[in-house]
């Protein structure tokens, strides 16, 4: 990892350097270094394995400038990003592809100008997990491995077992200048860990898993030995017809319809384009009036909360979807900007966007890539923080199965997708684990793995709510940067196919 | 700049087996380099958005080390061209944080295994089966060389044809994004393979939404092969339709869809007839995945899954029938398209791999690793997105064989039944042992004939009873790209081939809630 002391010094140095340069109107300088540190396990009693198969990691540093050049009365921007080099240097090669790439964009207004300063305070990060070393690394993974090791030798079940997932430390470091007047720096780490277990001759499937800001307070064995003890839980799991079901939604398939269909839905790039399921939406009912969704990226206990976006705007909270109503948007300075500006844009929202400019805060422009949010190599586009879906008239879990009284709880999904575009709402996932058949309220049996197919439509799942719980499990969904805190919510009349018979 | 690649591969070949051989208890060590040179633009509505170019490198180690067992550890970073005076100490550093991580884990494992009587026993000391030691040097194929290619031209193209499916009454939105790619890769290994790869990549994204009587339709499609810039302008790729032309077709799909009713789903099963473009999918969901050996032997359980052709050694369908007499699949890098290539990222050059063949289940993809557990030879199927990345198995180009049938006569013969055309979206189960596909179209067969179309409809079926149920494969092959095949942990997006001839088959036609 390149220092935070040379980000800072390269992008205070190429702003002089620009500053002398007659072209340019403005421009704002981004710098960032990245690094993702992983263990992967890989246990199988049954065939020959190596435990932990990849300890590893990748390192990637580099300059992304964005540059509005002079052009006879007009203005053009430019792109242009140098990989590998962080140097005064790199910035002007930087800046010679922008001026090769200019295009003339109607929809850019400028680059933001200051914000407020940033509700985090510098070094909310952990030292320790930022100077993470080899051997440190290596243990992690063999630690979670361990967890559940012992859980599954306490029961003592030794046949058929296979564990899996990994212990991932993300650290980031960026610093951003800007002709507008923006200083911005930042440095953040934090670790999870994500572990599965089976017990394969019962096709038992369990899950665990860890989130920390603190290397010293992460416990992956914590992990393995919760994803053991669901997979001891979930043996001889018994097969349901199709139908129509009430269901409680766990934490991570709550997550994972989030993360997959009602966040890109709230996200301002995809109403511009038309394409969002709540589309003209905006000021009505979109769910049960219990579900109130947020984004937070300044909370400084959450993982990814930073200083600031990367337009360099502090970061802070947007209210998504307030008692059910949608009164907010996931957005950058460049989506806010053009839909303000945009005659279209009151179409697309349903709302006249002028009088409702705090629906569209610029909280959220990062820059994504593999799993981090500071990538030099592209503009800022809009990504989720920390989603937190907080329920009002909250049950408690227990109580909720007993509302539900016969149903099922629907601990693990995966491939879900939107079945015919995000617009439509229908989406598709199969439940792969972690899951239990309620009778008379109570968890009666587990649910066989791959067995159930949900189909059905997001607005049906949003709406037809039972109840909700005040748990905030955190959830990383494969391939995604953002962490989604989620309660259960269970629902009815959703419809499963019976699949793998 | 990817002449880089050919001037280092020697001093790297020396200095990286000097300094490897040099570490405690090392057994085997390779490196990865990549360097590429990327230009792009895209417009939106007919507006120009952006354009841009970019060279990088990145390299990435592996090391087999331990004094007991043997255990992995790897490395991967990128480095800019300004770092290549200096590429040999970047590496060398590389080297001894993949040789601790692998010592510390051979440490770590030899603990457990004394520790845990039962669990230890399946911890086994790294090995890799031998495979040929490779010197090569393959050259890219391309007419029109990305390199030559500024991103103000690419822009110009991405606006014109962002213009003019605007300019097609109902169409609400688009967004077109082209890019063209030059890649250099070399591979060198403590056994002495030293290969040098090169590669071009383009293609052309297309994402339109259309409004019409049944409301807003939504589609995103891509042309693209391995081959330059030739394959936007002439429509020189295993399509064979160039940027303007496919983007209006996709454009028009979606005005007519936007027009069409939602398919609502069929009680039983039902006669489906599948084109190729949808048989894309299909082979890579049910045929490709679960014939990975990493799957197979359960690496991926927590991530992308494992197969359900193999429980253990003992438990599985090698040999025996999954498949109607008529399916033969297949994986071949030699094939054209984004899944061809000479070598894998572990020096085995890349083999035909016979998966099914007359409904027999015969061969996995897998790596030298894999290969070595399931004590078969390497068949080169190792590869990474870029170098940075550990490899993973995957698909080259994974396809149904083609039959023999006239695809015409294949629907001619039903009376009554549906035609599902195009790839949209999978959902699948965790052993890929049961899916839904949708498709683009689908249409209603009446009498032999293609009738009404529908939006939203799809395949549903357990994969054995799909592939047991085929009667007819035509003689229509026909390969696609697949642009963003994701596996691993961080996520590799990954470019391969997959594709087919028309099938047909019995399974339920899913369609929308209707609710």
């Amino acid at each position: 990892m390149i220092s935070l002391d040379i980000l800072k010094k390269i992008a205070a140095d190429g702003l002089e350097y620009i500053r002398t340069q007659h072209d340019i109107l403005d421009a704002e300088i981004f710098i960032s270094s990245l690094s993702h540190l992983l263990c992967r396990i890989n246990y199988t009693s049954h065939i020959p394995c190596n435990g932990i198969e990849e300890p590893k990691s990748t390192l990637s540093y580099g300059i992304g400038v964005q540059v509005v050049f002079k052009e006879g009365n007009g203005k053009r921007t430019g792109f242009g990003n140098y990989t590998g080099d962080i140097s005064v240097e790199g910035i002007k090669d930087s800046i010679e592809k922008a001026r090769l790439s200019v295009v003339e964009d109607p929809d850019f207004y400028g680059l933001p100008a200051p914000s407020e300063p940033p509700l985090l305070q510098p070094e909310y990060h952990d030292k320790q997990l930022m100077n993470i070393g080899d051997e440190e690394l290596v243990d992690l993974g063999w630690r979670g491995l361990t967890g559940s090791l012992n859980t599954l030798n306490d029961h003592d079940i030794s046949e058929s077992v296979i564990v899996g997932g990994d212990i991932s430390i993300i650290q980031e470091r960026m610093a951003l200048s800007s002709t507008k007047g923006i200083m911005a720096w930042d440095e953040a780490a934090y670790a999870s860990a994500s572990i599965t277990t089976m017990i394969e001759s019962d096709n038992a499937k369990g899950s665990g898993w860890e989130i920390g800001m603190k290397l010293g307070s992460l416990a992956p064995e914590k992990a393995g030995k919760d994803a053991a003890m669901s997979a001891i839980n979930s043996r001889h799991g018994r097969r349901l017809p199709s139908g129509s079901y009430k269901l409680i939604l766990g934490p991570q398939p709550v997550a994972d319809l989030l993360g997959n269909i009602v966040l890109p839905s709230l996200t301002l790039s995809v109403v511009d384009a038309a394409s969002s399921t709540f589309l003209k939406k905006y000021g009505r009912m979109v769910s049960d009036r219990r579900i109130s969704i947020r984004d937070n990226g300044s909370m400084r206990e959450l993982p990814m909360s930073r200083r600031y976006t990367c337009e360099g705007l502090a970061t802070g909270q947007t209210e998504l979807i307030s008692n059910g109503v949608l009164v907010g948007y996931l957005s950058n300075n460049y989506y806010r900007n053009k839909v303000l500006n945009d005659p279209s844009a009151r179409d697309k929202i349903g709302a006249d966007t002028a009088s409702i400019e705090k629906a569209f805060l610029p909280h959220n422009g990062f820059r994504p890539g593999e799993s981090m949010m500071r990538n030099f190599m592209g503009r800022p586009s809009i990504v989720p923080t920390n989603v937190v879906v907080d329920a009002s008239e909250a049950i408690d879990p227990d109580d909720l199965i007993k509302v539900v009284g016969n149903g099922i709880y629907i601990g693990r999904i995966w491939y879900t997708y939107p079945i015919n575009g995000l617009l439509a709402g229908d989406f598709t996932c199969t439940v792969i684990g972690d899951s239990y058949i309620i009778e008379d309220g109570k968890i009666a049996a587990p649910l066989k793995p791959n067995s159930i197919r949900i189909a059905d439509n997001i607005h049906n799942l949003l709406n037809q709510v039972i109840g909700i719980t005040a748990i905030h499990k955190p959830v990383i969904l494969w391939g995604s940067p953002e962490v989604i805190y989620s309660p259960e919510i269970a629902v009815y009349d959703i419809s499963l196919h019976s699949i793998g018979e | 700049m990817l002449d880089v690649v050919s001037n280092i591969k020697n001093l790297v070949e020396e200095s990286f087996n000097a300094s490897a051989r040099s570490l405690q208890g090392c057994h085997y060590a390779d490196i990865r380099i990549d360097v590429s040179d990327m230009r792009w633009a895209s417009a939106e509505d007919g507006k120009p958005k952006g354009a841009g170019r970019d060279e990088c490198g990145s390299f990435g180690i592996r090391v087999i080390a331990g004094n007991g067992k043997k255990a992995p550890g790897y490395y991967g970073r990128i480095f800019s061209l300004k770092d290549l005076n200096n590429i040999n100490s970047l590496i060398k550093e590389g080297l001894v944080h993949a040789h601790n991580r692998a010592f510390a884990n051979s440490i770590k494992k030899e603990r457990l295994t004394s520790t845990f009587e039962r669990f230890g026993k399946s911890l086994w000391g790294t090995e890799l089966s031998p495979t040929d030691v490779n010197r090569d040097t393959v050259p890219a194929v391309c007419k029109t060389d990305p390199r030559t290619i500024s991103p103000q031209d690419i822009l110009l193209l991405a606006e014109d044809t962002s213009k003019r499916v605007k300019g097609l009454s109902g169409i609400q939105f688009n967004d077109i994004t082209v890019y063209t790619q030059s890649m250099g890769e070399l591979f060198a290994s403590t056994d002495g393979a030293l290969i040098d790869q090169y590669f071009t990549y383009t293609q052309g994204n297309v994402y339109v939404v259309a409004a019409g009587k049944e409301g807003h339709q939504e589609l995103y499609e891509y042309i693209g092969d391995q081959r330059g810039w030739e394959v936007i302008s002439e429509g020189v790729n295993v399509q064979g339709v160039n940027l303007l032309d496919f983007s209006k077709r996709v454009a028009e799909d979606a005005l007519a869809l936007s027009d069409a009713k939602p398919f609502r789903s069929t009680e039983k099963e039902v006669v489906v007839v599948t084109d190729p473009y949808f048989n894309t999918l299909l082979s890579h969901e049910i045929i490709g995945h679960p014939m990975e050996a990493d799957r197979v032997l359960k690496y991926e359980t927590a991530y992308a899954g494992r197969s359900w052709l193999f429980r253990n050694f003992n438990e599985n369908y090698l040999g025996k029938q999954v498949a109607s007499p008529l399916i033969t699949t297949y994986s071949d890098p030699s094939l054209p398209g984004y899944g061809h290539y000479v070598y894998d990222h572990e020096g085995t050059k890349g083999k035909k791999v016979m998966h099914i063949e007359r409904g027999i289940l015969k061969e996995f993809m897998n790596s030298r690793q894999t290969a070595s557990l399931l004590g078969v030879a390497p068949n080169g199927s190792y590869t990474a997105t870029d170098a940075s990345f550990v490899p993973l198995i995957r698909m080259s180009t994974t396809v149904f064989a083609p039959g023999t049938s006239d695809p015409k006569m294949i629907i001619g013969d039903i009376s009554d039944g549906y035609y599902l055309w195009g790839m949209h979206t999978p959902s699948i189960s965790e052993s890929r042992e049961n899916f839904t596909i949708s498709a683009i179209k689908t249409y209603k067969i009446h009498r032999g004939e293609i009738k009404e179309l529908y939006r939203g409809g799809g395949v549903s079926a357990d994969s054995m009873s799909f592939l047991m149920s085929v009667d007819a494969v035509g003689n229509d092959f026909k390969i696609y790209p697949i642009a963003n095949c994701g596996k691993g942990q961080p996520m590799q997006t990954k470019r391969l081939g997959n594709g087919g001839p028309t099938l047909r088959g019995r399974a339920r036609v899913s369609g929308s809630s209707g609710k």
